[in-house]
């Protein structure tokens, strides 16, 4: 009886421990995201590069194709992590950020997505759109590797 | 006749926005707008009041080629119960290569952070108003003209622009004489959220010249220098410019006049920024049209920011003009976008 309970306690306690890495990871996947772009992008670039891309300071590809931003809503888990992560910014700072440059004339706003799908059709039919997503399947566009990671 | 006048020009007016707002299915055009309310407190008078009601248009025409309009209709002191239509910008931007344009069109000359950055946006500005030095026309804010611009290069996110536009004393429509205004401007980027930058600005302005009802009594050769600093971090914010004008005419040799803002802000709690303004405006008793109501002014305000598009703003001012006397006011403002 008391080698049950031991036995029992060992596989109960194992399962808590499997439980927890499962929900970690979980997590951590959920946190990750992904860059895709239109074929005018680069399949490269260090994450400098990128959020200088995503803040507008960089208006044309090497190929002479505009820069064309692509974003989940900040309402959205993915838009928030991404306004969080990759501009370090809260929604609201973002949108400040934006209206007051193209109030100065200065850049083009992101266009913001609902849908993954939206983003994801927008990417593909626009030469030099660049987006931020949780995850893609789609063939049409390609995932742009940040310091040599698919996911960040 | 004038009032006819002034109806064609407002049915114009109202005929232009809705045919950009027809065109807005067709290509990529958005129309947003800003407008502030207030309530001020001076010489033991409570007044209400709105400021100006900024509409702003951008188009793309193509994939290099962008519009953007910006028209303000504001009070007119001139005329009681009356409102005047202003065409703040209007500007055609081609993008050639990279970061680098070509802009077409009347501009906020880009003189200094403030007149480049905020333009007639209320929300953005940090403060109630604009620095003093706007009020006195101490700086040419618009140029009709055309720019070379180029926008975070290198490194340092270097930004130029090179400006030859009509001057001051010409029209939006033509130029008075055969002088041109130049100016140019550089600002760098050497950390996150900070910019430095310096400009000079030069321009003949002729004998007869009308500035904003000022007539020039003679040909007056006019340089402005000036240096900004901009800080605008999470929690810290501070933006200090300084110019230094200087006016050469024949009877009176050069004469140079002198104006300069701080401002500073910390945020608190996310949504509060207190502040504080200093302006100070020392000018040569010979220059024209600024008069010679040398000025030193302290603001002291309070910031709620509700979200990008609605800022309320508290301030009190404190003003002491050599030839006006001291001022006090206590302004309260809604700022909106739209």
């Amino acid at each position: 009886m008391g080698n049950l309970m031991r036995r029992f306690a060992t596989h109960f306690l194992l399962s808590i421990i499997l439980v927890g890495l499962c929900a970690f990871t979980a997590i951590g996947q959920e946190d990750k995201l992904v860059v895709v772009g239109n074929n005018s992008v680069p399949s490269e670039m260090d994450m400098n590069m990128l959020t200088s891309v995503l803040k507008g300071e960089q208006l044309r590809w090497k190929d002479g194709s505009r820069v064309s931003i692509a974003l989940m809503k900040t309402n959205t888990p993915v838009g928030f992590s991404t306004c969080e992560r990759l501009y370090n910014m809260t929604a609201n700072e973002l949108n400040k950020y934006f209206l007051a440059l193209v109030f100065q004339g200065k850049v083009k706003a992101p266009t913001f997505f609902n849908s993954a799908a939206e983003l994801e059709a927008y990417v593909s039919q626009t030469p030099g759109a660049i987006g931020v997503l949780q995850n893609t399947n789609a063939e049409s566009i390609k995932v742009i590797r940040i310091d040599g990671k698919e996911k960040i | 006749m004038e009032n006819l006048n002034r109806i064609a020009l407002r049915l114009s007016a109202i005929c232009l926005l809705f045919l950009s707002a027809g065109n807005v299915l067709a290509q990529d055009t958005h129309i947003r707008g800003f407008v502030d309310l207030g309530a001020n407190l001076q010489d033991d008078k409570v007044g209400f009041g709105f400021g100006e009601y900024d509409l702003f248009i951008t188009s793309e025409l193509n994939d290099h080629v962008t519009f953007l309009g910006e028209t303000v209709f504001r009070y007119d002191k001139t005329m009681e119960h009356e409102f005047e239509v202003s065409i703040e910008r209007v500007i055609v931007n081609y993008n050639y290569y990279g970061n680098h344009s070509v802009l077409i069109g009347k501009q906020h000359t880009q003189i200094n952070y403030w007149n480049e950055s905020y333009h007639h946006g209320r929300v953005f500005f940090p403060t109630v108003g604009r620095p003093l030095l706007f009020e006195y026309d101490f700086i040419p804010l618009h140029t009709m003209g055309v720019a070379l611009q180029g926008l975070n290069l290198g490194k340092l996110k270097l930004g130029y622009t090179l400006l030859v536009g009509n001057g001051i004393g010409s029209k939006e429509v033509s130029d008075n004489d055969k002088y041109k205004s130049l100016t140019a401007s550089v600002h760098i980027k050497p950390a996150e959220n900070l910019q430095l930058g310096v400009s000079f600005y030069n321009d003949i302005i002729s004998e007869g010249a009308d500035e904003h009802g000022f007539i020039f009594p003679e040909k007056t050769n006019q340089q402005i220098y000036t240096g900004s600093i901009a800080y605008f971090g999470k929690k810290y914010e501070l933006l200090t410019e300084t110019s230094y004008l200087n006016n050469h005419t024949a009877s009176a040799g050069n004469n140079g006049s002198l104006a300069s803002y701080l401002y500073t802000g910390i945020r608190v709690k996310d949504k509060w920024v207190p502040y504080i303004r200093l302006d100070y405006l020392d000018f040569d008793k010979y220059a024209p049209y600024l008069g010679n109501d040398d000025t030193k002014s302290v603001a002291a305000g309070l910031r709620y920011e509700v979200n990008y598009l609605l800022v309320l703003k508290l301030e009190f001012q404190h003003d002491d003009h050599d030839v006006l006397g001291s001022m006090n006011k206590l302004t309260a403002q809604v700022a909106i976008g739209f």
